[in-house]
């Protein structure tokens, strides 16, 4: 079997292409939905199942995390059939996937843990100042590094007055955030620039100032009302978003749960260190990418083309690699 | 009988672990694996994970040696209990770690989010260009992000830096000196049981425990990591704790035992340490598995009982045993991380051997010797010191302003221009023998401790080694080390420490550490009251042979002044390892020609004034019938010949001084030659010491300055020591010498 590192994808990747994914008889799902009942909250199965997409529902940080969660994980299981995951990673909300599908939660305690964190960022969502998330490319067309992108994102950041940091490194793409005044200041700052067909910077609709000091209040409320979760050692390596390991052998759960409630939530995500620790130190074979979208797929072919793994080098490289019989990079939905 | 000890002692392992049954209880991550312990079973399971990786990149190098793909097979395995150590020193405490730092460096990567250590050692193995520390230059245990700096395979030689450092992280604290090393600090270095009796860790060793003795800190833990064997030679029993266990000033802690005894011995030789800033001798046993390296047969040396009898201890059957026996782990477990390991260490080694190497000559020497001669000249020339301020750090009269008939010599020029540099530099620091209380031996520091204080000028112990290991361990946080050794003669007593060592950093660690350091070095013949070889040694072969050392050679004291700010600004900007050697002969010199006619007295050139590499001193630039090429005594010689021949013979000879000796500057002594109608090398060193002499005419015959009638000559030193008294003139180059070569040189050419 092929050594595969499993990459859950963050919460903007449940789109209208999702729509139609779970399978309402898995007994995730079914825990799941009584969870939601528990809430109060609409079901998934139902929301899933609905004619069209619609963003203002969709995109809720209440309903966008747990389909995400939850269409992940249930790939996750079936990828791990066929492939041998020796590591896994995940981007933002992918890091509580990335929890559950390894056991390092149980399902219901993972499940309420994303849903948890999705409320009371929803909550947030709906103050006046409730700020948010700017992405913004670091490379060009071809996928090289850019430095006056970077030059340009490092002259925003100083010219945000404190209100903004950066939340996500993805590699290709840094995502920043902010107060309403700072996203303001770096949608003004930031120079536009088009890659493919989208402008940026962009702001990312429905996502608050996760991963940075902001997020504090977040953090605070989830590790009070969570503090009853059961942590476990994860029965696959984990790598957290600073490019920590977690092994199955020498985790202390304690350490899991202080970093999952408290630095992952309130400092930068480097999800492109936690890949490139996967690519360098567990050599997968493959990639595997479950879940909703395909949002990963470039940014992960970016970091493999920083990295010159597999000798992959430029993005034609990886389009090359993509076309052969064992491409890389393998999104389980498009 | 087989010699696969690799494939048998990673049996032994697994059937230990087939065989282990789990114990009655298991331990929570969090509780003391041994009751009252401070190692928690999770401690003690990521110091097996680490260990464990260690052992699977042994494995994998061997195995990657096979197909020729990989270049470095000395084994970690055996040693992997110093994990320990890198498990509990800070990734800010220093580390100079011996060949077999495997487990150690596992252990302290996981103190750094996002570190790869088991793929960058593969890098290393297969030397390729993407190894993050040395590029492939040398597989060697370093990381910037890590504080590990790059050793060389020398064994033994980087202790008195490791010394060094840790003399000098309190000096540079107080001296404002900014680094990335909290106060706190300690230095750890490890070496052999063999080496522990090599000259240079003696020297380390003493050194440390003489700052005990006088008062100064010394943070550093020397880790003797005993195997009981150097290569082949057994270490007689009881050795090391012999020699070490009871030395003044030198605390012993023998970490012996099993893994949760070891780590309370590191924990308490650090803590100790660390708190009194003094210094522990950590005895650590170990085994060294499969012979000294892949090459190395060991049943030649060893009978196999002998061999196998290490191999049942091995420290990570005994480990494994540890945790099973505590409840810190399940035998099936250990059995899956064992896999795992091995899994991916193969799958990290089939990357890493299609990683780059380094190709081209340019790719290969870039981090040598960095050129940066713009940035060094601005360097060179700032900051300027504000006149009121420079005027009362002198006393209140400046060097400049002392002329005719007051003019200086070369040692007072030199001493002015130091103390200039102490002023506009708080990073500098001189010492040395007799440099601070008596103000050296010529007078050349005169006075610089009373202005500058003890803390930047300093007397050190009496050894060369130890003087150029405290350069070292100085210029490593921050300092910018003026070290003097007295006499030429004795840098070849030291010489590893210049060429094995400091000259070699940059290169191995692709210039992510430097060691800059002026070293002054008075040298060279001609000393009237004060004869014998090794007080007028004439050999700079040993110095001009280290690739990227700077050698520059004042000869006149104006001269002196500039050029040591332009090696001071090479030494800041490019990190250079700059030999400054003054010519004690001229240190005192006042005349040229006549006595009293003062011709070798010069005006003192202030800041900013400076010389560079490729800057030559050019006499006579309107004389064309002879280049005279020379430096040092021998440019004053050479202007008292050219004298002679003109007056005498009607010869015009123009005469350059080099100023540089390595790199030499070619391009002016090439363009001058052109100039000339033919080419008289005056050269005081050995005539075949490597001396310049060589270099030149070899350069101007290939460039083919003959064709066409001219004539290149040289005229060099005997080769022999240097007599005492009058016979020195038997084997020096006297200026009746060059007169003659220069006749015989130019022919009947200019006599016609
Ligand atoms: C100055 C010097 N001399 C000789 C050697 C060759 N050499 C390399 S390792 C070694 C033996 C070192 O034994 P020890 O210090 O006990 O370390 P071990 O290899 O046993 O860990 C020798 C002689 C060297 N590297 N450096
Ligand atoms: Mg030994």
């Amino acid at each position: 079997m092929s050594r595969a590192v499993i990459v859950f994808p963050g919460r903007g990747a449940y789109t209208a292409a999702a729509l139609g994914s779970l399978d309402a008889g898995h007994r995730f799902v079914r825990e799941a939905e009584q969870l939601r009942e528990q809430y109060g909250l609409p079901s998934l199965v139902e929301l899933d199942r609905a004619d069209r997409f619609d963003p203002q529902v969709h995109l809720q940080p209440a309903h966008s995390a747990p389909l995400t969660f939850l269409t992940s994980l249930l790939d996750a299981e079936k990828a791990g059939m066929d492939h041998d995951p020796v590591a896994v990673v995940g981007n933002s909300l992918g890091w509580y996937t990335a929890l559950a599908a390894t056991a390092a939660l149980r399902f219901s305690d993972g499940f309420r843990l994303v849903q948890e964190v999705a409320n009371l960022q929803q909550q947030r969502e709906s103050r006046e100042d409730h700020g948010g998330q700017v992405i913004y490319p670091l490379t060009d067309a071809a996928w090289r590094r850019n430095p006056a992108l970077e030059n340009a994102v490092t002259t925003a950041l100083g010219a945000g007055d404190g209100e903004v940091f950066r939340s996500v490194d993805l590699g290709g793409y840094t995502v920043l955030a902010g107060s309403e005044a700072g996203v303001g200041r770096l949608l003004a700052t930031l120079p536009p620039v088009t890659v493919g067909e989208r402008r940026f910077p962009l702001r990312l609709a429905l996502q608050g100032p996760d991963h940075g000091p902001l997020a504090e209040e977040v953090a605070t409320a989830a590790a009070s009302i969570l503090v009853d979760l059961r942590w476990q050692a994860p029965d696959v390596t984990l790598i957290d978003g600073r490019g920590v390991r977690f092994t199955p052998w020498s985790t202390d759960p304690a350490q899991l749960a202080a970093y999952t409630l408290d630095e992952q939530l309130t400092t930068a995500y480097d999800f492109a260190t936690s890949l490139r620790v996967a690519l360098r130190e567990y050599a997968p074979d493959v990639l595997i990418l479950p879940g909703p979208g395909n949002s990963l797929g470039a940014i992960c072919g970016q970091i493999i083309v920083a990295e010159g793994y597999h000798g992959v080098r430029s993005r034609s490289d990886f389009e090359a690699v993509q076309r052969s019989a064992s491409p890389l990079v393998l999104s389980m939905r498009r | 009988m087989t010699f696969d000890r690799v494939a048998i002692v990673e049996a032994a392992l697994d059937a230990c672990l087939q065989a282990a049954t789990p114990a009655p209880h298991r331990l929570a991550p969090g509780e003391p694996i041994r009751p009252g312990s401070s190692l928690t079973a999770h401690a003690a399971i990521q110091l097996f994970e680490d260990q464990l990786l260690s052992r699977a990149l042994d494995v994998s190098a061997r195995e990657l040696k096979k197909s020729e793909r990989s270049f470095y097979t000395i084994s970690s395995a055996g040693h992997e209990n110093d994990a320990v150590l890198g498990a509990q020193l800070r990734i800010t405490d220093p580390a100079f770690l011996h060949y077999r730092s495997g487990g150690f460096m596992m252990a302290r990567a996981r103190q750094l989010p996002g570190s790869t250590p088991a793929f960058d050692t593969l890098l290393g193995i297969v030397a390729s260009s993407d190894d993050p520390i040395a590029q492939g230059r040398h597989k060697v245990w370093g990381s910037r992000a890590l504080w590990v700096p790059p050793q060389t395979s020398t064994i033994a030689s980087h202790l008195p830096k490791a010394m060094g450092l840790a003399f000098s992280l309190a000096r540079a604290r107080r001296l404002g000196v900014h680094n990335d090393l909290p106060a706190d600090s300690v230095v750890i270095c490890s070496f052999g049981d063999a080496s522990a009796n090599h000259a240079t860790a003696l020297a380390a060793i003493n050194t440390a425990r003489y700052a005990v003795r006088t008062g100064l800190p010394m943070p550093i833990l020397f880790v003797c990591e005993d195997n009981g064997t150097g290569i082949s030679v057994p270490t007689p029993a009881g050795w090391i704790a012999e020699t070490y266990g009871n030395q003044p000033g030198l605390r012993y802690l023998l970490a012996d035992g099993a893994l949760d005894d070891i780590w309370r011995i590191a924990a308490e030789a650090i803590a100790y340490t660390r708190g009194t800033r003094r210094p522990t001798f950590v005895h650590l046993p170990t085994i060294r598995l499969w012979g000294h390296a892949g090459s190395d047969a060991e049943h030649g040396y060893r009978s196999l009982a002998e061999i196998a009898a290490t191999e049942a201890s091995d420290p990570l059957v005994a480990n494994a045993r540890l945790l099973i026996e505590t409840g810190a782990a399940l035998p099936a477990q250990l059995r899956q991380l064992l896999r795992d390991t091995r899994d991916r260490i193969a799958a990290v080694a089939g990357e890493a051997i299609r990683r780059p190497r380094l190709e081209t000559t340019q790719e290969v020497i870039a981090p040598m010797a960095p050129q940066h001669p713009r940035r060094v000249a601005a360097r060179a020339r700032s900051p300027l010191i504000r006149a009121p301020r420079r005027r009362e750090s002198f006393g209140g009269s400046l060097p400049e302003e002392a002329t005719h008939p007051n003019r200086r010599t070369l040692a007072g020029q030199i001493n002015a221009a130091l103390a200039d540099e102490l002023l506009r530099r708080p990073e500098l620091i001189v010492f040395g023998e007799d440099v601070g209380r008596k103000g050296g031996v010529y007078n050349v520091t005169n006075g610089l401790q009373k202005r500058f204080g003890p803390g930047r000028v300093f007397d050190t112990l009496l050894d060369e080694t130890s003087i150029l290991g405290i350069a070292q361990g100085a210029a490593h946080i921050g300092l910018l080390p003026m070290p003097e050794i007295q006499y030429l003669a004795y840098v070849h007593n030291a010489l590893d420490q210049i060429r094995g060592e400091a000259a070699t950093l940059q290169f191995f660690s692709s210039d992510q550490f430097r060691n800059p350091m002026v070293l002054r070095l008075p040298g060279l013949a001609y000393q009237k009251g004060f004869g014998g070889h090794f007080h007028n040694d004439n050999s700079v072969g040993a110095l001009r042979d280290i690739p990227g050392l700077v050698l520059a050679v004042p000869s006149r004291g104006e001269d002196a002044a500039r050029m040591l700010r332009g090696v001071v600004g090479m030494a800041i900007e490019d990190g250079r390892i700059v030999v400054f050697l003054e010519p004690i002969a001229l240190y005192h010199e006042k005349d040229l020609y006549t006595d009293g006619d003062g011709g070798w007295l010069t005006d003192y050139p202030p800041p900013p004034a400076v010389l560079l590499p490729g800057d030559v001193g050019v006499h006579d630039l309107d004389h064309r019938d002879l280049l005279i090429v020379s430096y040092a005594n021998g440019l004053r010689l050479s202007l008292q010949a050219a004298k002679r021949l003109r007056e005498h013979h009607g010869v015009r000879a123009r005469v350059v001084d080099l100023r540089w000796l390595s790199p030499l500057p070619i391009e002016a002594v090439r363009k001058h030659a052109g100039d000339c109608g033919a080419v008289l090398v005056v050269d005081e060193c050995r005539r075949t010491g490597g001396g310049v002499a060589d270099a030149i005419v070899a350069d101007l015959a290939e460039g083919g300055f003959e064709t066409g009638g001219r004539r290149l000559r040289s005229v060099r030193a005997v080769d022999s020591f240097v007599p005492l008294g009058t016979a020195t003139s038997a084997v020096l180059v006297g200026s009746d010498q060059i007169v003659a070569e220069g006749l015989a040189a130019v022919g009947e050419r200019v006599r016609a």
